[in-house]
């Protein structure tokens, strides 16, 4: 009886583990095309960038480069115009994405609970018209714009009363970080708007419901619930818009190449490492500052996470 | 599972290593050429018609021609380059194309495909010195396409129009073109809206460094080994732009549309604007109206009051270079492609306004003869050519930095100089 | 959750605390239209700015209201400054290219997505965050490397070589992890029992429940390789392939262009876009969307 029992028994793991392995084989079958498709087109690179770092190659260069171990990481430790870059991006990074981040939020909060539907979607609608562009096209217009003779001026002369002043919104080096943060900014506030919007949604308003008849005020709602389940959305757009900061290239690079903007206020990391690479040749050093960019968003994101694992919310 | 995935990663990363296999390229068929060349609006028609004519006559030869927009063509060349899959024939300006040559890229003249009998030919066919920052070790690694030097455009309308005498009020010096340029100027309240004229930023090896000699400085000494001679030039240069800019008396700035750019239209936006014999065909072209009012003005380059020496703006060359990773056959047709092209000399004078070096051009009476070309002329002979080396990009952008920073952002020109001096130095000490 | 339910307990929240501060209901809706004036007043520039000549676009002040269409601009836009008629070719690729990235983004995005969401095999989770750090990675520093892979593969000037290295993205795989993890197992489940192919309940369970998310992916897709720059400059020379944003970069240096042709330029470009954007944005905005694809 009891060999019976313990043959079934038996039967039972291992069929259970047998469709166990079948699921554990499809899963694999689903992901395995992705897997290859980045192994070559994102890890392979990446890895030859590292190997790369190590030599000072010259992008011209036949010649077999000269082996430099960490020499390229301790020159531009040591130079100011990588600091400069570091500076830059950091900058430019806090001075977008925090705004991003609380206007975003405010403008979300504003139209989901203000508007009527219909507002709703359109204002959505609107503030995303920007992101509609491409960056080449969005620098063009931001180009004329911000030029002297152009409608930056006009229109900021226009509120302040005064006539013929110019900010000189390229020309001047805090000024120039500040229009670069302007553009950015005015793109992608839509995208970050809808993003809230999404994760308003999501909270259901039985749980408002239930905070008002337990005497909760709707300031003390916002800040206690609406807040702490909005987390993972935070954490979300939070994450993206600081990668997107820090990956920032294509309005500093058109500003600079079409603009006529002086590019030292502005020179972003990846700036620099395109001007290293590929305009001075130094492919080396300009892979050793694409490694440290890269550890520096792993670095970034990993700690985000961190951050927001410690208070999870359930409800 | 693990392991399995592990073992696939590093076959996957692996695996690219085998594309990278080239088999050297034989070429016993038919044989296609790639040339890249930057856009020019004259120019380019040209070319592919005489590209036809040599199909017709080479049957196993084909062309493809690309045009790029010219800031991106030294990127794009390079990176092409950098992956062994350059094109076999190009041109960049020599300031560019030097580190092609010093790094083995590009292949010598073939004197015979070119059509010249030998090297002591082409050199001869040439005005002296033009060919000389192709020439390394002996061997001459590319053929002119231009030779071009920059001068001042003007445009009397503006001149006049300003309570001025375009014949005699003309700028000669430094000193004269503040004041010519502080007549001209209309604001509205700081916003510049006519300018006199405006400096090619971005370009500072052609006239940045000219001016820099003309005050007793250097770019680098005679001996090549140290960077940036002459503080008190170079003090006094970057001095100068920072009160051309609107940190100083506000007469132009980099963030307005570039004189070049306006200049043709004869809009009322700029009096003058620095650049070349080619642009005077682009007027012509563009607004045969302004070109035949007889309004266009050419004037030297000025000099400042108290120059020590005499030097006009730096001449530039493209030259068309051959890429030494290609085939032997390529290599042959690539050259008498370039000779049969570069032996129009007249038609790239008249329907492009590009001047070959050629004695045969220079020396001829109907350049002579084309308007304005005497002043491009003079010009030359006070010139020399601009700072060309494996990093003339890096210098060309450090010198960027410099004037920015005095212009723009605020920073004494002592400062600037000193950082100048730095980076400069440890550029040239790399070589 | 009836409308009215929904908007009253949306409402009780931020409007309870108005009904004590009135101004504060014109005060946010001032913002809302200063902001929605902000984003939308440099498109409006572009498009009146594509039906002036150049002169009139930098004369201060700026006339808003052109005096009359200045169609040269268009004209000269398709044309080309060398009277070629890329434009139309160009537009042609950069919509092949967009579209199939699109489409296979949205594809291997779901397929992986479901995969690591779905499913139990060991490495999951180092898989999943592998393709996560590829979204650090940035583009300046592997452009050298990407290229030597495409030219080894001799893609280069070809469709291929466009869209091959943008196949899938680990934003969207993200995306559609996140989204699957909270589809209901169950369904899977009892499909499964009803004897179900996997593939079968891949296309015929999962993703018609997953539109929302596939229509969010597809449009952020195709966004992404319209507006993409730098690998088109690399990888692309002959002037029939390339893409628009090569096309407008290089019109816009070009000597002979003016502001007026630069502009009407950018309001070509920006169509395709546009018409597909406004088409799909009921997919694309949150609120509605979320909670009418929570019925099942």
């Amino acid at each position: 009886m009891s060999d019976d029992r313990e043959a079934s028994a038996i039967m039972k793991k291992t069929t259970y583990r047998g469709i166990e392995k079948k699921q554990a084989r499809w899963g694999v079958a689903f992901v395995v095309p992705s897997v290859l498709f980045f192994c070559l087109f994102s890890f392979y690179p990446i890895i030859n960038a590292m190997f790369t770092s190590l030599f000072d190659k010259r992008i011209l260069s036949l010649a077999a480069p000269k082996f430099l171990g960490l020499g390229n990481y301790i020159y531009i430790f040591k130079s100011a115009s990588f600091w400069n870059s570091m500076r830059a991006t950091l900058v430019f990074t806090l001075g977008t994405f925090i705004p991003l981040l609380v206007f975003s939020l405010m403008f979300a909060t504003f139209i989901y609970n203000i508007c009527g539907r219909r507002s709703r979607g359109f204002f959505q609608i609107a503030y995303y018209t920007p992101a509609v562009l491409s960056s080449v096209v969005a620098a063009a217009i931001w180009l004329l714009i911000l030029a002297p003779p152009g409608l930056g001026n006009q229109v900021l002369n226009w509120l302040c009363r005064t006539p013929g002043v110019d900010r000189k919104w390229l020309a001047n080096g805090t000024m120039l970080q500040f229009s670069t943060m302007l553009v950015y900014f005015w793109k992608y506030i839509g995208y970050f708007v809808i993003l809230f919007i999404t994760g308003l949604a999501t909270i259901p308003p039985t749980i408002y419901e239930a905070a008002t008849i337990d005497g909760s005020s709707k300031w003390q709602s916002f800040w206690r619930i609406t807040v702490p389940l909005l987390k993972p959305t935070i954490l979300l757009v939070s994450v993206m818009a600081m990668l997107q900061c820090l990956k920032t290239f294509s309005t500093q690079y058109l500003f600079t190449q079409s603009g006529g903007a002086a590019q030292d206020p502005i020179n972003v990391i990846t700036l620099n490492i395109y001007e290293t690479g590929i305009r001075n040749q130094r492919i080396g050093r300009a892979s050793a500052m694409s490694i440290v960019l890269f550890v520096i968003m792993l670095v970034l994101t990993f700690a985000q996470f961190k951050i927001s694992k410690s208070d999870d919310v359930d409800y | 599972m693990k392991k399995a995935i592990i073992i696939l990663t590093i076959v996957a990363l692996i695996a690219p290593m085998a594309l990278f296999a080239q088999g050297s390229k034989e070429a016993s068929g038919p044989i296609t050429i790639k040339f890249w060349t930057h856009e020019d609006v004259n120019r380019n028609p040209l070319e592919l018609q005489y590209i036809a004519e040599f199909e017709a006559a080479n049957p196993n030869v084909k062309v493809e021609y690309t045009t790029q927009a010219s800031g991106k063509m030294a990127d794009i060349v390079q990176t092409a380059f950098a992956a062994n899959q350059g094109p076999t024939i190009f041109n960049l300006p020599i300031s560019d194309e030097y580190a092609y040559i010093v790094n083995g890229r590009v292949a010598p003249v073939d004197a015979k495909a070119a059509g010249y009998a030998d090297y002591q030919a082409i050199k001869s066919a040439y005005v002296d010195g033009t060919l000389d920052s192709v020439t390394v070790d002996g061997k001459i690694y590319g053929l002119p396409l231009e030779l071009t030097n920059w001068a001042i455009l003007l445009n009397k309308g503006i001149f006049r129009d300003a309570g001025l005498d375009p014949d005699k009020d003309y700028p000669k010096t430094w000193e004269d073109m503040v004041a010519v340029s502080e007549k001209i100027i209309q604001r509205d309240g700081d916003i510049i809206t006519r300018r006199g004229f405006d400096f090619r930023y971005g370009y500072y090896l052609e006239w940045l460094v000219p001016m820099v000699e003309q005050l007793g400085g250097k770019l680098i000494s005679d001996d090549g080994k140290t960077a940036i001679v002459g503080d008190d030039a170079w003090l006094k240069v970057l001095t100068f732009m920072q009160q051309w800019g609107p940190n100083g008396k506000n007469l132009g700035s980099s963030t307005y549309t570039a004189a070049r750019k306006l200049f043709n239209k004869n809009n009322g936006d700029i009096a003058m604007a620095l650049t070349g014999y080619y642009q005077t065909a682009r007027i012509a072209e563009e607004n045969p109206e302004f070109y035949a009012s007889g309004d266009l003005m050419v004037i030297p380059f000025p000099q400042f009051k108290d120059a020590v020496k005499e030097v006009a703006n730096c001449y530039y060359g493209h030259f068309y270079m051959v890429n030494a990773q290609a085939s032997k056959a390529e290599q042959e047709a690539a050259w008498k492609l370039i000779g049969y092209l570069l032996s129009h000399g007249d038609e790239y004078l008249d329907k492009a306004a590009l001047p070959q070096p050629t004695k045969k051009l220079f020396e001829s009476p109907e350049y002579k003869a084309k308007p304005y070309t005497d002043v491009f002329s003079a010009d030359m002979e006070k010139a020399h050519i601009m700072y060309y080396s494996e990093n003339s990009a890096e210098m060309q952008k450090l010198l960027k930095s410099a004037v920015e920073s005095v212009m723009l952002s605020g920073v004494s020109p002592e400062k600037a100089l000193a950082t100048l001096k730095a980076s400069a130095q440890e550029l040239i000490d790399e070589n | 959750m009836t409308d009215k339910t929904i908007a009253s307990n949306r409402s009780s929240g931020l409007l309870f605390a108005l009904k004590r501060v009135p101004w504060a209901r014109i005060l946010i809706w001032f913002l809302l239209i200063v902001m929605l004036v902000f984003c939308v007043m440099p498109l409006v520039f572009m498009v009146t700015a594509s039906m002036m000549p150049a002169s009139d676009i930098i004369k201060m002040p700026y006339r808003w209201i052109p005096r009359d269409f200045h169609v040269e601009n268009y004209v000269k836009a398709i044309k080309g400054n060398d009277g070629s008629f890329t434009f139309p070719r160009n537009i042609l690729n950069s919509l092949i290219v967009a579209l199939t990235v699109a489409f296979t983004t949205v594809l291997l995005a779901s397929l992986t997505g479901y995969g690591l969401a779905k499913f139990r095999f060991r490495g999951r989770n180092f898989v999943f965050m592998m393709i996560m750090a590829t979204m650090m990675i940035p583009f300046e520093a592997i452009m050298i490397p990407l290229y030597m892979v495409a030219t080894g593969l001799h893609i280069q000037n070809t469709y291929l070589g466009l869209i091959l290295p943008f196949l899938v993205s680990a934003f969207g795989v993200f995306q559609m992890r996140q989204y699957l993890l909270t589809f209901p197992g169950e369904f899977l489940d009892a499909a499964r029992v009803d004897g179900m192919g996997e593939i079968g309940i891949f296309t015929k369970i999962v993703l018609p429940n997953c539109t929302p998310v596939i229509a969010t992916l597809g449009i952020l897709s195709f966004r992404g390789q319209w507006d993409n720059l730098l690998w088109p400059l690399l990888i692309v020379q002959d002037e029939k392939m390339k893409t628009i944003p090569l096309y407008i970069s290089k019109f816009a240096e070009e000597k002979a262009t003016d502001e007026g042709a630069m502009m009407a330029v950018a309001v070509l470009a920006s169509i395709p876009m546009f018409i597909l954007f406004f088409a799909l944005s009921k997919y694309f905005i949150g609120g509605a969307a979320v909670y009418e694809s929570r019925k099942g």
